[in-house]
């Protein structure tokens, strides 16, 4: 085939040269066909521009076109998705037909940071993803749209929580124990913008930098990964203003639900009958529904160019009152002067988000309430006082237990969010070789959030309470970003030898300021006290109100980067960078770092003989950045102010200072491999990652520090992966296309060094399971091991009896000797996947399109906590509900963390299927084309798993209990594979859409 | 090379226009960095902690002196007198409060580790004070008198400890005949005498003659010593019962504090406004351990509770089953978890009014007088009713099983956090002290009744008349001073802390101090870890 492309190449020029020809007419009809060079079928839609102008068409059903060209056309360019791009001279042709090369992989150009990059030059492992490739149907967020696409990123938004809030990103497994995990996101050249603020519409193509020779640009931010988004832009020279219709109509249900007995189950295993039979889980779940519309206009005129857009969304969760709704608008403005030599970028985006968080509590208190309560306290067997909980019944004198329906009727936690992000950037040619950029961005977010309990509720209210009831919470944050860029770039060939030169100065500010307030004790519920504070009687009361304000100082990132990249007779790559980067984090003498990378590439298709073969191109990466933590002051001492009663104030250390703390350095090794021959694509790539100096906050010896918790550098970790992607046109005429794709994963991570030989963590929880550490951490081994007995039976008791692993004739299964060398502990599962797999097919019939991702990972177990907590019948818990999946053990009547609980959670599941047909039109009439499409999302999904979703838990946020608040800012990495109380159920979405293209 | 490539390259950071091209300083604006210390108001009386010690006399309750998984704990569920019983789902927690109470505690036990932490946060603030030159010479020898009562908690729970002061951040682990030694010169300094003696003076000490039981005065210190003493034997192997003696009563002797007994009364703050057999007023014994109880005249030093400014008391939620919320309308469900064991329940004789005010029993009404319901009752009867017997440690408990410890008694409307002052050393137990060492001296356990007759008149019992033994001796000294931290170093010095009782299997002799926590082995500043664990 490349014996094929040059040939190709070859008779254009012919082609060229022989119309060359410069006849000017005032203005004359071309006519031609465009079709595809290998089959010669005509191509449908294809673009014709008059270079220069704006005038231009598309071709018709039969590949043809007819274009009046006007007074000083010289140049036609012919484009279509997929192919690329050529330019014929028009000289004194009327009829230009051309044959377009597709899959030209060759020549595509992605954008790696500071600039772009033909693809065939990278020498480290990026892979992009173009707009038709992304995931279909109700996308509520960007990072939905390249899940299992890549390999290597992880995105687990486990449950279907509309508004995210526990969605986990990862590329290549941990990259750092106490900083960011998640890749940082760079939308049009602005660093750590939301993903959540871009429309999916908006995206032209997203590039993921993988590996730390492709990241290392950006530095410690991009220690993680880059995600690079590049929306669309106005269509440059298109006919007038086209537009765009997107609408999407959905509907989603509880997918799975935590299986408990009913109420003649529940009673048969002598429950507390209190005359209901209420299906709670029912009671507070509902079909979502969805709608988002998205309408953009695109055009352009002379050397300028625009797009401007705006989507409204409106999400329902399928949990009642949980759900958002969304306008985002986006400007992308470019315009040239001076002869070209000064292109001018503006873009800006604005999104006004009102969510219902809602409450996760209510599906946790579904499953464990009594199924024979009433909803109602009128309904309750015995005279319940049911005006002091609005009505609704409690089972008071209990542990944890909180009528569900209550909990997401009476109460509210909503949170409106307000970004605002603009970007410039100028570039200036000031020779043919040298071209200096210099780039503004900003972002402002504004965060409101707001709780709201009323008198009568249990949950949160202390509607129990004589004195003190109902609670209102509030949290502001505002946070800004400002970036400064300045950059050159050199270009120029010795004789075969391509240089680009870059080198440039960037300067980061993040600033953040928040507050919060919480307080209760309102007269009654007449009204929403939340609007009326000043009646709250904390106000009289010493002690209730709670307050707490905070804001960062100006945080700074500081660096001078510069990279090389050369191309040596068209087949030898090499790339070079090197960022200098200081951070405002550390102590004064810590503060500067050096982070290089280099990168080789060859094509081995230029040097050896390989017959059919189109690309064999082998790359090795490497690249050293820094990281650090998100908290500012981790190298100065913290201290916290301790009142006296007779108004005396003095402070105490709540954390030493470690002026010795340096930058946290990750150092990646990548080796890729990437093939195409003929319709079959692959690339694989390996890497090494070592995490060295990771930085946490760790137990340090009090009696040495005065105080237990100090930041340190605290160890090391590596991570060792491999990914594939293989790619297969399975059928290509004029009639089908059918393409597939897979894309394979895996990771190991190994704690290789840590403060700490070995430790247990991550608590069960109340009730009765504290100090119940599942997961074990130890140095020299890898991460993620679930930790704990092993279930052999039941004892007369009922309580469970474990197996003597260790054979010495003793079992030993308490958790206080969970390390201990006797103790019958084991590894019951790992946390994390082995594998990982997206598997795309695209079919193409005429008009009619299906596109089917299936996805899956297997290898890593989940300890479904639900089970451990209520599975067992406990004869003191009469008045909770059970858990009763198929692994039940009736005889079991005591609750002990074990193998019982820890489930294997390989599944397999059609993420995404979309049916959809397009319909062209004349171009005569207003609306050009017209896509209708069926989406659905979670169809099936093959698991064992009994809980509701077996997606990997990458990172714990611990265990919470009556009522206490889920906090996600604390995400524990070293803790995966535990599903919490307080998942969200998955769902199944159905989705109905329209494109309409004017 | 390097570093002249990237001073070309701030260039146009520079012409960007920005002050700040290469500043990276780091100005914590949303927190504290530096120590803040602003004297409090003197409101007359005398004595009132100074701003400089706020922070440190704080430490008393952020050292769990009184609240759950640390101090308190593993000195008290350790013991015959205390239990934490898995009910069922509820309490099991692992097993570490099983591991706890039978003794099979291990280095990694998490309150074995927060009583360690916390103490020594405690004294790390006492050092941060010593060492900032700004305490006055009277606040200097409080403070030293202070670390040296952490100092004594550390003595005595893991014997091997590192003394670390302000002079020395970071020594060596010392062996507990040193440790002692340490506590006892520092007390000694502060009372200005060389030792404990019969014609010591305490004139030239520095520290205060009387006065507030918030700060630490010679009396305080006395009686520190006066413990440090009593247990010599257990922690050097030599017997000082004559200066245990000699300390005791001095404090006894002074006439500065007043055994709390009849006409020593305070308002009854948990009187419920419906129930007529709520009495008004607590009196005597009662009185000592209420939630009003600041001033009480027994009061020698004490930890300073307050429900807003002083929080660190939970026992109310400790204790409680979750239904007695209703019995006093707190503000916070209570956890059910604490309870006394049936055998030290009944150790009391009825009239006995230490039994009636150191534990809750029997049915319970709630605020206005009606029945606290339990619909989760799993004792078919749904009115909640503590039952002195608890039928099993674990795994299912009932919920409503074990008489609940009130000696710090609850107030209506109380919060989670409560009011009552925590003694640390008391009138009473001076008595204690001075009859034990008196016995221990002569040998026969008859010698101490007098002392304890004191303390059996006020408790309304019969007077001991001849027939005192040393077994009654500790029965009686439990009976007086449940619930206030002191069983598990009493059961060590009579020899009983290994015995089986109830469900609590015999445990070897190691077990009498605590493993050092793994995790400050694993701090890795050179611990090592006591014999056997």
């Amino acid at each position: 085939m490349k014996l094929k492309v040059d040939y190709v190449t070859k008779l254009l020029l012919l082609l060229a040269v022989l119309t060359l020809s410069n006849f000017a007419y005032a203005q004359r009809t071309i006519t031609g066909t465009v079709t595809d060079a290998e089959s010669g079928e005509p191509l449908i839609g294809a673009n014709i521009l008059v270079v220069g102008t704006s005038t231009g068409t598309i071709t018709d059903f039969d590949g043809k076109y007819s274009l009046n060209a006007p007074e000083g056309a010289t140049t036609l360019e012919f484009s279509y998705t997929g192919y690329a791009a050529q330019r014929v001279e028009i000289g004194s042709q009327t009829t230009i037909d051309v044959a377009l090369s597709a899959g030209e992989v060759l020549d595509e150009v992605v954008v790696v940071g500071y600039g772009s990059q033909k693809e065939k030059e990278i020498t480290s492992s990026v892979t992009s993803v173009d707009a038709e490739d992304f995931n279909q149907g109700p996308i509520t967020d960007p990072a939905q749209l390249l899940q299992g696409k890549v390999a290597g990123l992880q995105v687990y938004n486990r449950g279907g929580d509309p508004n995210n809030q526990s969605r986990t990103i990862r590329l290549r497994g941990i990259s750092t124990v106490g900083a960011n995990t998640e890749p940082l996101v760079v939308v049009d050249g602005i660093i750590g913008a939301s993903l959540e603020n871009v429309d999916p519409n908006d995206i032209e193509s997203i590039s993921v930098l993988k590996d730390g020779s492709a990241a290392a640009i950006y530095g410690s931010r991009g220690s993680s990964g880059v995600i690079l988004v590049t929306t669309r832009s106005g269509s440059k020279g298109a006919a007038g203003v086209q537009f765009t219709y997107n609408g999407q109509l959905g509907a989603s249900t509880a997918f799975n639900s935590v299986p408990v007995m009913s109420r003649d189950e529940f009673l048969a295993t002598g429950g507390t009958d209190l005359g209901s039979d209420t299906d709670w889980t029912g009671e507070v779940t509902q079909t979502g529904l969805n709608n988002v519309h998205s309408l953009a206009a695109a055009g352009g005129f002379g050397n300028t160019n625009f797009r401007v857009s705006g989507n409204y969304r409106n999400v329902d969760g399928i949990l009642k009152n949980s759900g958002f709704e969304q306008f985002n608008g986006r400007l992308n403005f470019s315009t040239k002067a001076f002869n070209d030599k000064l292109s001018v970028d503006f873009n800006s985006s604005f999104t006004n988000r009102t969510s219902e968080f809602g409450f996760r509590e209510g599906l946790r208190y579904a499953v464990l309430y009594n199924p024979t309560a009433p909803v109602l306290g009128a309904d309750a067997p015995f005279s319940f006082a049911s005006e002091q909980y609005g009505g609704f019944f409690e089972t008071l004198g209990l542990f944890d237990s909180f009528n569900p329906v209550s909990i997401i009727n009476q109460n509210r936690n909503d949170g409106k969010r307000t970004e605002v992000t603009y970007g410039a950037r100028l570039q200036y040619q000031l020779t043919d070789n040298l071209q200096i950029t210099g780039r503004i961005g900003q972002q402002n977010t504004t965060i409101d959030n707001r709780e709201y309990y009323p008198t009568t509720s249990l949950f949160r209210g202390n509607a129990t309470s004589p004195t003190r009831k109902g609670r209102a919470d509030f949290y502001n944050q505002n946070t800004s970003f400002r970036l400064y860029e300045a950059y050159g770039t050199y270009l120029n060939n010795f004789g075969g030898t391509d240089l680009t030169f870059t080198a440039g100065y960037s300067y980061q500010q993040n600033n953040f300021e928040d507050n919060y307030l919480q307080m209760g004790d309102f007269p009654d519920n007449s009204e929403d006290f939340s609007n009326i504070l000043e009646a709250s009687q904390d106000l009289q009361n010493a002690g209730f109100i709670q307050a707490n304000s905070n804001a960062s100082p100006d945080e700074r990132i500081i660096a001078f980067f510069a990279r090389a990249n050369l191309t040596l007779g068209g087949g030898i790559f090499l790339n070079a960078s090197v960022r200098q980067e200081g951070s405002s984090k550390l102590g004064e003498d810590n503060r500067w770092g050096l982070f290089p990378a280099f990168g080789v590439g060859v094509d081995l298709n230029n040097y050896l003989p390989l017959n059919n073969v189109d690309q064999l191109k082998v790359r090795l990466g490497y690249g050293v950045t820094g990281s650090l933590p998100a908290e500012n002051g981790l190298s100065q001492p913290i201290r916290q102010i301790v009142n006296g009663d007779d108004g005396s104030v003095s402070t105490e250390l709540t954390r030493a200072a470690n002026p010795d703390l340096k930058w946290e350095e990750k150092a990646e090794l990548n080796l890729g491999i990437e093939f195409a021959m003929d319709r079959f694509t692959a690339t694989l790539d390996l890497y090494n990652r070592d995490i060295s100096d990771f930085i946490l906050e760790r137990t340090v010896d009090v009696a040495v520090f005065g105080v237990d918790r100090r930041i340190e550098n605290a160890g090391k970790l590596n991570t060792q992966g491999a990914e594939l992607t293989l790619g297969y046109d399975v059928l290509r005429n004029n009639k089908v296309n059918w393409n597939t794709g897979l894309v394979l994963s895996t990771y190991k991570t190994v704690l290789d060094e840590y403060v700490i030989p070995e430790e247990v963590r991550a608590s069960l929880g109340a009730p009765g399971q504290n100090g119940t550490n599942m997961i074990r951490v130890a140095e020299g081994e890898e991460v993620g091991q679930i930790w704990g007995p092993v279930f052999e039976g039941v004892d007369a008791e009922g309580a469970p009896t474990f197996v003597d692993v260790n054979g010495d004739g003793q079992v030993i299964s308490a958790q206080d000797n969970a390390l201990d060398d006797n103790a019958d502990f084991e590894v019951l599962g790992n946390g994390i996947p082995d594998l990982e797999f997206g598997w795309t097919n695209q079919l193409s019939i005429g008009k009619w399109s299906v596109n089917a991702f299936f996805r899956g990972a297997l290898g890593h177990s989940l300890v479904n906590t639900f089970r451990a907590f209520y599975e067992p019948v406990i004869a003191t818990q009469s008045s909770y509900n059970f858990v009763n999946t198929e692994l039940r053990i009736p005889e079991l009547t005591s609750a002990q963390f074990s193998s019982l609980y820890v489930e294997k959670a390989d599944f397999f599941k059609l993420d995404n299927l979309t049916i959809s047909r397009s319909f062209t039109f004349g171009g005569s009439s207003g609306v050009r084309g017209m896509t209708l499409s069926l989406t659905g999302q979670n169809l099936f999904v093959i698991t064992n798993y009994t809980g509701t979703d077996p997606e990997p838990a990458l990172t714990d946020y611990g265990p919470v209990d009556n009522a206490g608040d889920i906090d996600f800012s604390t995400p524990d990495v070293l803790s995966p594979g535990i599903d919490r109380r307080y998942s969200y159920f998955a769902s199944r979405t159905i989705t109905f859409g329209v494109k309409l293209d004017f | 090379m390097m570093n002249k490539v990237f001073k070309y390259l701030i260039l146009p950071c520079l012409a960007l226009g920005l002050a700040a091209c290469t500043d990276l300083e780091e100005d914590l604006v949303g927190d504290i960095t530096r120590d803040i210390s602003i004297e409090g108001i003197d409101v007359g009386g005398g004595g009132d902690a100074s701003g400089e010690l706020t922070a440190a006399y704080a430490e008393l309750r952020n050292s769990g002196t009184a609240n759950h998984s640390s101090y308190y704990s593993v000195q008290e569920v350790t013991t015959d007198e205390m239990v934490i019983a898995q009910k069922g789902g509820d309490w099991f927690d692992g097993g570490i409060l099983i591991q706890l109470h039978r003794h099979t505690y291990t280095p990694t036990h998490d309150f074995v580790n927060n009583a360690w932490t916390g103490t020594y946060n405690a004294i790390a603030t006492v050092n941060d004070k010593l060492g900032g030159g700004t305490l006055s010479p009277e606040e200097n020898a409080q403070a030293r008198a202070l670390r040296a009562y952490f100092y004594w908690r550390l003595l005595d729970l893991y014997g091997r400890v590192k003394i670390v002061t302000q002079d020395s951040p970071d020594p060596p682990q010392a062996s507990r005949q040193e440790v002692f030694n340490f506590v006892e010169s520092e007390l000694l300094g502060a009372l200005g005498i060389p030792e404990v003696s019969a014609s010591m003076d305490l004139s030239g000490s520095l520290l205060e003659d009387g006065g507030s039981a918030y700060i630490m005065n010679r009396y305080g210190a006395l009686g520190i010593l006066a413990k440090l003493y009593l247990n010599a034997e257990v922690y050097v192997g030599t017997a000082m019962y004559d200066k245990a003696e000699i300390a005791a009563s001095f404090v006894i002797d002074s006439g500065v504090y007043q055994l709390c007994g009849e006409g020593c009364t305070v308002k009854n703050l948990g009187k419920r406004p419906k129930v007529e057999s709520d009495p008004d007023e607590l009196e005597g014994y009662a009185a000592v351990f209420a939630a009003n109880n600041e001033g009480n005249p027994e009061h020698i030093f004490s930890v300073l509770y307050d429900e807003v400014s002083g929080t660190g008391m939970n026992f109310a939620m400790m204790n409680l089953h979750y239904g007695s919320q209703f019995t006093w309308n707190f503000d916070a469900q209570p956890w059910n978890g604490y309870a006394t064991l049936e055998e030290f329940y009944n150790s009391y004789e009825d009239g006995d009014k230490r039994k009636e005010n150191n534990f809750i029993v029997g049915p319970q009404l709630d605020f206005s007088g009606s029945a606290v319901l339990d619909f989760a009752s799993d004792d078919d009867n749904i009115q909640l009713n503590y039952t002195p017997q608890i039928n099993q440690l674990a795994p299912n408990s009932r919920r409503e099983a074990g008489a609940r410890p009130a000696k710090f008694s609850y107030k209506i409307l109380g919060r989670a956090e409560m009011d009552n002052d925590f003694p640390i050393v008391r009138l009473g137990e001076m008595y204690l002290i001075r009859a034990e060492a008196i016995a221990r001296q002569s040998g026969n356990w008859t010698d101490a009744e007098a002392d304890l007759n004191v303390l059996r008149a006020r408790a309304g019992v019969d007077e001991y008349n001849g027939n005192l033994t040393e077994e009654e001796f500790l029965a009686e000294r439990g009976r007086e001073m449940f619930q206030e931290t002191s069983r598990r170093t009493d059961l060590i010095r009579f020899g009983k802390y290994n015995d089986p009782w109830w469900e609590k299997p015999a445990s070897e002799s190691f077990r009498n101090v605590f493993p050092i926590p793994q995790e400050q082995i694993n701090a890795g500043t050179g611990l090592t870890q006591n014999p056997g664990y």
